[in-house]
């Protein structure tokens, strides 16, 4: 990477709301297309000066902007979803630590019961952490064995009513997985209310 | 590469490898440390882990939230949103030590920083062209070239007209526009080899590399055209002088360029 690319990347990076740069290369090592990752701001004014940029650098390079606020508010409006951003297991204190992310924040919960219900309780408190009212509590976390390995299986319960919810979900360590059920069942509570609505 | 595993913390710290910090010492020794340093450390990483994809996501307190992929690949809007603005290593499949995600975090932090005080150090932040500072030491070097070679340049000075009237008139974010503008004009008028600069509130400077005098016609020409295309409202006065026709000392040749601006206004000192 020469240093006039570096001074290139760095000047789009300074743009306000900037968060991605990409670029492509033709076969000839010349820069082809640059394409920004911005959040909060007017795409079109970043393009203009993006391209003005480009142009003094690379005058036939392509340049695009996408608003990553706007493709996060589209996927959340389809599919309701929150995002395991992190997983980690304290062995020394055996406390679980799960941060999640929904609309640009973040979320972290906190708990110590091993990792299969350890994980679940703490993605139910960084949903909480982010705002959010959940109507269940706990009431099961299990792994079992499948021809395809150990998925975690967590049930939730309504204190309000006997409808439970279960989410299923396998990765490599049962902390993700249990998390990852957790936001599965919720994922699910999500999609029949909007259903229903 | 050491067998210890990250699971076996003691074995695992008795027998790292230090890669990371060696890479750093390589990359260091043939470049200074810059974007271009975050990309090389997440192109070692995904060789040494065989990783299909690595993101690093820094939280810098100029830039803001700020994500590297590996090939220099843009990230999906959905993946950056979803990261939450949370600094660290991301990689596919997930099997890079914390120790080393950390190690590559705090680097590559460091090499964003050491770029942006670099730029800073030799750039006007308001245009992005050179500044004072680097000015002067471009004008040293081609003084010293002119006086020792021969090679020929041409030193233009130049003026914007009743911008401080612009700035009462219009407010001082119009003026600052007015300013970037100009700046942006300067960077799109001169040719590669040449250096633009600020050197005052509404004073600019340029050095045109083999060229005498004559050839700062064209420059002016073109930076005209360039301003009026862009429909920026601002007049400028021009000063001149030539080296090694002029003088081929530095002092003497940006006095000769100021007084011929100056002269042009109309103003004598």
């Amino acid at each position: 990477m020469s240093p006039t690319e570096e001074d290139f990347e760095l000047e789009l990076r300074s743009l306000p709301g900037v968060l991605n740069v990409g670029i492509s290369h033709r076969a000839s090592g010349d820069v082809d297309a640059v394409k920004l990752v911005i959040h909060g701001q007017d795409c079109a004014a970043i393009k203009t000066i993006a391209s003005q940029i480009a142009s003094l650098y690379y005058p036939d390079a392509t340049v695009s902007v996408e608003d990553a606020s706007q493709a996060s508010t589209h996927r959340i409006a389809e599919t309701s979803r929150v995002a395991l951003v992190r997983a980690d297991f304290n062995a020394d204190d055996g406390i679980c630590e799960v941060q999640l992310s929904y609309d640009g924040r973040t979320g972290l919960g906190r708990a110590g019961s091993g990792q299969l219900f350890g994980g679940a309780e703490a993605t139910l408190t960084a949903l909480r952490d982010l705002g959010f009212e959940i109507p269940f509590y706990l009431l099961a976390a299990v792994s079992v064995a499948t021809v395809r390995g150990w998925p975690v299986i967590v049930t939730l319960r309504s204190p309000s009513s006997d409808r439970d919810m279960l989410g299923i979900a396998q990765s490599e360590r049962d902390l993700v997985s249990s998390s990852m059920a957790t936001l599965d069942a919720l994922n699910r509570f999500l999609a029949t209310s909007q259903k229903k609505e | 590469m050491s067998d210890a595993s990250p699971e076996d913390p003691d074995l695992y710290a008795q027998n790292y490898e230090p890669w990371l910090f060696q890479t750093m010492l390589d990359e260091l020794s043939a470049s200074e440390l810059g974007i271009g340093f975050v990309y090389s450390v997440l192109d070692l990483l995904a060789l040494r882990y065989q990783l299909t994809d690595a993101i690093v996501v820094l939280v810098h307190e100029s830039f803001g939230t700020q994500s590297f992929r590996l090939g220099r690949q843009s990230v999906l809007p959905e993946l950056v949103e979803s990261l939450g603005g949370v600094a660290g290593v991301y990689c596919d499949p997930d099997v890079v030590p914390d120790i080393e995600r950390d190690a590559v975090r705090t680097a590559c932090q460091l090499a964003l920083s050491l770029h942006l005080a670099r730029f800073s150090a030799a750039h006007d932040p308001l245009t992005n062209i050179a500044n004072r500072r680097a000015f002067d030491t471009a004008l040293q070097a081609s003084s010293v070239r002119s006086a020792r070679y021969g090679w020929a340049f041409t030193l233009v000075l130049c003026d914007l007209n009743d911008f401080k009237a612009v700035n009462d008139r219009s407010g001082h974010a119009y003026g600052d526009d007015i300013l970037r503008q100009f700046g942006f004009a300067l960077r799109l008028s001169v040719r590669q080899g040449d250096t633009a600069a600020r050197i005052g509130g509404d004073e600019f400077a340029v050095i045109l590399s083999n060229a005498e005098g004559n050839e700062s016609a064209g420059f002016i020409d073109r930076l005209r055209a360039n301003l009026e295309s862009a429909g920026v409202q601002i007049e400028f006065t021009v000063g001149v002088a030539a080296s090694p026709h002029d003088s081929t000392d530095p002092v003497e040749l940006f006095r000769i360029a100021d007084a011929r601006l100056y002269e042009k206004k109309g103003i004598k000192h």
